[in-house]
């Protein structure tokens, strides 16, 4: 069993809103973290939530741990952590009084390991959530997704309300979950930086069909951007092109091998690709 | 079943606190006084039996101001775990409020004297209680998780309203199988009927809200 998560074809439709997540389908390796990047509405969250279980899909199949997950199969779910972002938690509560209650819901909920937590991202346990800054509840969700010994961690969002310094720091939490091997991240995010610094593969997403997955040091060291005039894009080979779009007076053209578009068309300029960029040509831009 | 009854303590447990806090001066003040018209005594048994039970319906919709309800569902506890344990909880503060009736209603009898013509009309008074608080909770849930979340106090006013207008009903009906003055057997018999309808319905409405919820996406 290589994939702690595969998604094949995973359909789901809400009539009411005309939105379809069509036929997502990808894996996540044991002990890689993979990105997950959308702009908002583009099937993020109901991906993860056909995930989970806490919506139902239409048709397809999710696999987490090569099973797919029923509401009777409460081992798996022990596995498994979740951060959603926002208000995870009552926010009457206190630290100490979440800890009690997910050390009743989780076998493994390590009492020790989330006290390590609290003081390690300086959390008052006996101050009510409600007056935690939003960075701080975003911690805590992270606290207690870890605490309870989860081989697969899910991310929704979970760094959007992290201060640059803060951010750096749960990245170097992820990165430190995912040198045990048979750990896997599922990091849904807008922000693609933090995706470059810590992801091995990244899927976009885009009005709820699955646009591009690949290797992150594929995006980043091979997709490149080269930068046309009018006549030199009509001169471009189609087939070397991803997605185009047009900007003033330049043509920006996302190409899957920048080196080779720098040997093949040697006067126009090729820049590398980051992957906000290549986000944008993607969901913004036009296909050859 | 653990962790979610804790869970479902912790979300009650402010409102409890407050309530307990009304109810023990409440009950003081109706201790101290005469019974002799015994209005007080049976206003204070049926609010700390309903109060504390209305409590603990309000606590589930204390939830939906975070992602708790969507969180609860990724961790390892089945769906119909989490909507029995609301009943659970339901009849766990019941059973508070009862002692507090008992204590109360202990205290000013042996203060007073027995307030009431017959001292099966005690027995009725916490058959009432805690009929009102079941019919209740068995309105309530599965309304409530029908999707209810958004118009939770029309629910649970609802709820208060059918569960005092069921009893009442079922008094009702009693009264016209037994017209004029029931022996304290048919009496006793009578509570333990309303009783056992009480806890038919909880119990049925416990199943149809597990497969309401079962449904339900978050």
């Amino acid at each position: 069993m290589e994939n702690i998560l595969e998604l094949r074809n995973l359909t789901k439709s809400y009539p009411k809103s005309g939105f379809t997540l069509e036929q997502v389908t990808f894996s996540l390796p044991y002990g890689s973290i993979l990105g997950f990047v959308g702009e908002n509405g583009a099937g993020k969250t109901t991906t993860i939530g056909c995930i989970l279980n806490t919506v139902r899909k239409d048709s397809g199949t999710v696999k987490i741990f090569g099973k797919e997950m029923g509401d009777a199969d409460t081992d798996i779910r022990e596995k498994i952590g979740v951060v959603y972002d926002g208000d995870n938690f009552p926010g009457f509560w206190t630290a100490k009084q979440l800890s009690k209650v997910m050390e009743g819901l989780y076998k493994n909920w390590d009492q020790a390991l989330f006290q390590k937590y609290l003081e390690d991202f300086q959390l008052p346990a006996n101050q009510k959530i409600k007056r935690y800054s939003k960075g701080m509840t975003m911690k805590l969700a992270i606290a207690a997704a870890l605490s309870h010994h989860p081989e697969l961690l899910i991310l929704d969002e979970a760094t959007g309300g992290l201060d640059p310094v803060m951010r750096d720091d749960m990245l170097d939490v992820f990165l430190e979950f995912v040198q045990e091997e048979n750990h896997s991240i599922l990091l849904s995010s807008h922000i693609t930086s933090d995706l470059e610094k810590v992801a091995d593969y990244i899927t976009f997403i885009h009005n709820g069909r699955l646009i591009l997955t690949a290797a992150k040091d594929d995006l980043v060291y091979r997709y490149a951007v080269m930068r046309c005039r009018e006549s030199q894009f009509q001169a471009l080979d189609r087939e070397d092109i991803l997605a185009y779009r047009k900007r003033d007076m330049q043509i920006d053209v996302l190409v899957a091998d920048g080196g080779k578009a720098q040997g093949k068309y040697k006067d126009v300029v090729v820049d590398h690709a980051s992957v906000d960029e290549i986000m944008l040509l993607l969901v913004k831009g036009e296909r050859a | 079943m653990r962790g979610l009854i804790r869970n479902n303590f912790y979300t009650t447990l402010a409102g409890a606190k407050t309530f307990a806090g009304i109810a023990v001066l409440t009950g003081i003040f109706v201790v101290a006084m005469d019974n002799a018209v015994p209005s007080l005594v049976i206003g204070y048994m049926l609010l700390v039996m309903i109060g504390f039970s209305l409590n603990s319906i309000v606590g589930i919709s204390k939830e939906s101001t975070s992602k708790w309800g969507k969180y609860k569902l990724t961790a390892p506890v089945k769906k119909g775990d989490i909507v029995k344990s609301f009943f659970v909880s339901q009849l766990l503060w019941l059973a508070v409020g009862i002692a507090f009736a008992g204590v109360g209603v202990a205290l000013s009898v042996a203060l007073h004297g027995c307030p009431f013509d017959r001292d099966t009309d005690i027995f009725i008074l916490f058959v009432a209680g805690t009929g009102i608080s079941l019919f209740m909770g068995a309105i309530f849930f599965p309304l409530y998780f029908l999707g209810g979340e958004e118009r939770h106090e029309v629910i649970l006013v609802i709820s208060l309203l059918g569960g005092i207008g069921v009893i009442m009903g079922l008094v009702t009906l009693i009264n016209m199988i037994y017209p004029g003055r029931q022996t304290a057997r048919q009496i006793v018999l009578n509570g333990i009927f309303m009783t056992a309808c009480s806890a038919a319905a909880f119990a049925a409405s416990c199943l149809l809200s597990v497969g309401v919820f079962q449904r339900r996406e978050m």
